[in-house]
């Protein structure tokens, strides 16, 4: 991580230089300002060199971490119609409140069909981007959330992780046994991501006739609703929970996997988390926080998204990072071919093995897999994941519709199947059409 | 009891102010991997001491310098120029009799309290329209008029102790007007106008709120909007350890300031009421 | 060891009184012209904007859908005013408010006593005393969020009775005392130099003569030191309700508005600035406004406040 982080460093110091430089007017070649999140920078820093040309220099602009963060850095300097916004990554969901607000310069109909109608973009990614017919940003990586584990774990509860395995089943194993489970239940953006894959796994969708905007159906008050409901309030009951439940993160359930054997912090964990997971522990061989060594890394299991209902197949969360064209660019054409330039297979191959940041396309997923860095099951495990998975509702009001779920399904412990749903289900009616406030 | 008072009360004092100044010290000190899976306590656990390792982290962090060259920037230029205003404004109202005196004076006491979240949505607006959102400007701007309230008050409460007549018998010793205001009222005057530098110096570099809304990149936001975005070298771990050693560093300019002029400060805040 | 002010020489009474009114007269316009940068600065800033919130409030207008905007009147009031939330953070901010001044007046009244009183040691009082009055309310946030964390904090294993993994950002109460705690942590160094200038003011004659009287140390404190301080205390009160009042950072380092620790100034920024709200978020802004001026109005008339007493102006 040090290593890394050394890395992150340098590079963005020359960002720096080069923005300084280019402040003091040293030459008119154009500047592309590609705003970042703080994921995989080193591979951005990469190919904002590479993908510079003789034509235009690309400079990176860091966002903050939080999604919520990013969304309201890049609206507020979009609203401001501001020509310095060239390149963004756009989280998936801003996808549809950014075109819809107009701030998104539209892909053209040739990288678009490819887009679409090409065959070798996963179906999840391509869903994010496009909007109202048109396609408005370029999938980068796809991000998708696994069910990782510990085999010895699961062995103990006698979890047979062959099979597709519920939600109720994981919280059971995981209290029967002295183990957790480790999710995302802070008041953010991720803890919609789980009560969306719930509903979704229960048959249900947050809204439907989205494209209707603020007059789009609200579909919690619903049998998948309370479904999901009953999840939240099992782990928030059950001994599984993790202290930290109502203030979790990505980061905050890693340190269970692989506990301390001296302390008392149980036989590790079941935990809903990115794929980023499978690069962290592997860097953590024998380090605090990481598996003593390579035997208990190999203990690390995986396995797809819980069920909500048993049976029914689950949809694994879609994240990632699609590339966007701010419509008030200087020079839209230069951007948009670095836009291509960045999210090529070849950068998305380098994101996969040094970032550990899947890709969108089955022909940069068949480069990763053939590299041997991950195992060949986790691979096909990320990418039917990513195919397969349900995205969040696409809506231009999503950052509403998203501040009022975690308004009422906030914390976990206070979710009650018989109410939360129905209460959330009016809340989010009355917030779209302006009737109450967030 | 009242000999065993006084230390008690000091004691109190001291443990009240300096406790959570040593804690965040100490946990700028604890490895981030072990934050990771959980270090509690007041010190680093046995094994988790990091050294300068955070230190050096942030301080390889280009945003977080950044952060600090714009703090830095932004609050003496608007320290700066608001003492000027300030002092002009302080020296009318200490020894001038003009009409609206008092308003200007509860105007200063009506913007000292203005709630500060109320504005930023407008200024946004107003700021985007203008150009100078996101810029240094667009931050001078309002911490120099929220920070004159402070300076106003406290510059014309120290000029009302200047003895200006001391400046007639410079003149009528021969010297002239400008003399007699540089070897004069000058020195009597610089404390005081010092003192509310320090005080608007302080107001400025702790502002959060405009910080976060009328900046949306490196290229004007300050330390405090800084550190509540701060990303450290893995974006889904919350870097706790890395954050403490930018806050400490954030707070070293506070200590020295306090540091060499505490007896300035007391005095500033309690309006020359006290004396060191 | 402490002294009150010296007698300033009065302004008014330089230059001989009416003799010149022309003179008078160009004083006024110095003076004028003078205060007049600081005015014009201090109302681009807040009665401008604040004029333009009262404009944008009448719409329904938000920032990603700008070709929507349009009229409502006092539909954002209404709604803002019949809405639960609204009610529910100006609960919360007052109880915010209400006990953060009552316990920084005691602390703060005590540390002023002692420093009152100090013989040795003032140079480290003082600095100790002066750094949470100048470090970053943020920095304050993150320091006692990290304190009460229970991976990674010390209040668990220091408090007996509660366990080691309680989660103190898992309940509105906690949350709720935490949160005040930074704040408390971080204002009460004002305060008590505050009342240190109010003290300054009481008589040591007064004092003097009721222990001549025989009056015990604490019928001394009430009946003499107390009440001859009140204007400062009533000062002292007065800034910082209205600035406790508007509590936003901690809040929005701490929990970020979870677990209902929400206030009215989160409100109106979340409105304004996340959801991009233009039209409501003025509402509320607003509204904001307002119930500051009723607290401050309040604060005045209910405790007689004396501003110019306070400044020693007579």
């Amino acid at each position: 991580m040090t290593h890394r982080s050394r890395a992150l460093g340098t590079a963005t110091s020359l960002g720096l230089v080069a923005t300084l430089l280019s402040a003091c007017g040293g030459s008119d070649k154009p500047v592309l300002n590609w705003y970042v999140n703080p994921d995989g920078v080193e591979v951005f820093e990469k190919y904002a060199e590479e993908c510079s040309t003789g034509d235009y220099d690309i400079v990176l602009q860091q966002l903050p971490t939080s999604a919520t963060d990013q969304r309201i850095q890049l609206a507020r300097r979009l609203a401001a119609e501001d020509s310095s916004t060239d390149l963004m990554n756009l989280d998936p969901v801003f996808v549809a409140e950014f075109a819809n607000a107009g701030w998104l310069a539209e892909i053209p109909e040739e990288k678009a069909s490819e887009i679409t109608d090409g065959g070798d973009y996963l179906a999840g990614p391509v869903e994010t981007v496009t909007w109202d017919d048109g396609v408005f940003a370029i999938p980068m990586w796809a991000n998708t959330q696994v069910l990782w584990y510990r085999r010895s774990l699961a062995e103990k509860a006698g979890l047979d992780m062959s099979q597709p395995v519920t939600w109720d089943q994981v919280i059971q194993a995981a209290a029967d046994n002295n183990g957790s489970v480790g999710v995302q239940a802070n008041k953010y953006e991720a803890y919609v991501v789980w009560i969306n894959a719930l509903v979704l796994g229960a048959g249900g969708a947050i809204i439907t006739n989205n494209e209707e905007g603020r007059d789009a159906d609200v579909g919690l008050d619903s049998d998948a609703g309370r479904k999901a409901a009953e999840v939240v309030q099992a782990l928030a009951d059950s001994d599984a929970a993790q202290s930290d439940l109502s203030v979790s993160n990505e980061g905050t359930s890693l340190g269970r996997m692989f506990p301390d054997p001296k302390g008392d912090q149980g036989a590790g964990e079941f935990m809903t988390n990115w794929t980023f997971v499978y690069k962290n522990y592997a860097d953590l061989i024998g380090k605090p926080g990481g598996p003593a060594d390579d035997k208990a890394f190999e203990d690390l299991g995986w396995a797809r998204y819980p069920q909500t209902v048993e049976g029914e197949t689950s949809q694994p969360p879609v994240g990632g990072i699609d590339i966007g064209v701010g419509a008030y660019s200087e020079h839209p054409e230069h951007a948009m071919a670095a836009a291509e330039c960045i999210t090529s297979q070849k950068a998305q191959v380098d994101l996969a093995l040094d970032a550990g940041l899947m890709p969108s396309t089955n022909s940069a997923y068949d480069e990763v897999a053939q590299s041997g860095d991950y195992p060949e099951d986790l691979i096909e495990l990320f990418r039917t994941s990513v195919d397969e998975g349900g995205p969040r509702p696409e809506s231009a009001y999503y950052a509403t519709i998203s501040g009022a779920v975690q308004e009422r399904w906030h914390s976990p412990a206070s979710v009650d199947p018989d109410s939360t749903p129905e209460e959330s289900a009016d809340y989010l009616e009355d917030v779209l059409q302006g009737e109450a406030l967030l | 009891m009242k000999k065993l008072g006084m230390p008690i009360g000091v004691a109190l004092i001291l443990i009240w102010c300096l406790l959570p100044v040593v804690w965040v010290i100490s946990l700028s000190f604890k490895a981030p991997d072990s934050i990771t899976v959980g270090n509690p306590g007041f010190w680093p656990a046995d094994g988790t001491w990091a050294g300068w390792e955070n230190y050096r982290q942030v301080w390889d962090n280009d945003q977080f310098k950044r952060a600090i060259l714009n703090s830095l920037g932004i609050s003496l230029i608007a320290t700066g120029l608001s003492v000027m205003v300030a002092t002009l404004a302080a020296y009318a109202i200490a020894r001038l009799e003009f009409k609206g005196k008092r308003m200007v004076l509860s105007m200063a006491l009506a913007i000292a309290m203005f709630p500060v979240v109320s504005l930023v949505g407008p200024l946004f607006d107003m700021w985007r329209a203008f150009g100078i959102y996101d810029t240094w400007i667009g931050l001078i701007i309002p911490y120099m008029s929220f920070t004159l309230p402070l300076a106003i008050w406290t510059l014309s409460a120290f000029f009302r102790e200047i003895p200006w007549e001391m400046e007639q018998a410079a003149q009528v010793d021969g010297a002239t007007s400008w003399q007699a205001f540089r070897k004069v009222i000058v020195p009597l005057a610089a404390p005081g106008v010092f003192t509310a530098a320090i005080l608007t110096f302080f107001f400025a570099w702790n502002d959060f709120v405009f910080g976060i809304s009328l900046t949306s990149t490196e290229a004007a936001r300050p330390i405090p909007a800084s550190l509540a975005f701060f990303t450290g070298p893995d974006p889904f771990t919350r870097p706790a350890s890395l954050l403490a050693a930018a806050a400490v560093i954030a707070t070293i300019p506070i200590i020295v300031i306090v540091l060499i002029f505490q007896r300035k400060i007391v005095a500033g805040l309690t309006s020359g009421a006290v004396k060191g | 060891m402490t002294t009150v002010t010296a007698p300033r020489a009065d302004a008014t009474n330089r230059g001989g009184g009416k003799v010149a009114s022309d003179r008078a007269r160009a004083e006024n316009r110095l003076g004028q012209r003078l205060v007049a940068p600081a005015i014009v600065l201090m109302l681009i800033v807040t009665a401008f904007p604040m004029l333009r919130a009262l404009w944008l409030s009448v719409f329904n207008y938000s920032l990603a859908a700008p070709d929507d905007r349009e009229v409502v009147w006092a539909q954002n009031y209404l709604t803002a005013l019949s809405d639960p939330l609204f009610w529910k953070t100006t609960v919360i901010t007052v109880a915010y408010m209400v006990v953060t001044v009552a316990i920084e007046l005691v602390i703060g009244f005590v540390f002023a006593m002692v420093m009152h009183r100090l013989v040795f040691a003032r140079g480290i009082v003082r600095t100790s005393i002066l750094i949470p009055y100048g470090i970053i309310t943020v920095v304050s946030g993150f320091t006692w969020q990290f304190a009460f964390s229970s991976t990674n904090g010390f209040v668990n294993g220091w408090i007996p009775g509660i366990d080691d993994t309680f989660n103190w950002f898992g309940d509105t109460t906690p949350a709720v005392i935490a949160i005040c705690i930074s704040e408390i942590w971080k204002t009460t160094p004002f305060m008590s130099l505050l009342l240190l200038a109010g003290l300054a003011q009481v008589s040591e004659d007064m004092i003097e003569a009721a222990k001549v009287d025989g009056a015990t140390w604490w019928q001394r404190l009430w009946k003499v030191v107390l009440p001859n301080m009140r204007a400062a205390i009533m000062v002292a009160v007065l800034f910082r309700a209205l600035d406790a009042y508007r509590i936003f950072d901690n809040i929005f380092v701490m929990t970020n508005g979870a677990e209902d620790t929400a206030s009215i100034s989160f409100l109106t920024y979340r409105q304004t600035i996340e959801q991009l709200q233009l039209g409501m978020g003025s509402a509320l802004s607003v509204l904001l406004f307002l119930s500051v001026l009723l607290i401050a109005w309040l604060i005045i008339k209910l405790f007689r406040v004396d501003l110019a007493q306070a400044r020693q102006e007579g």
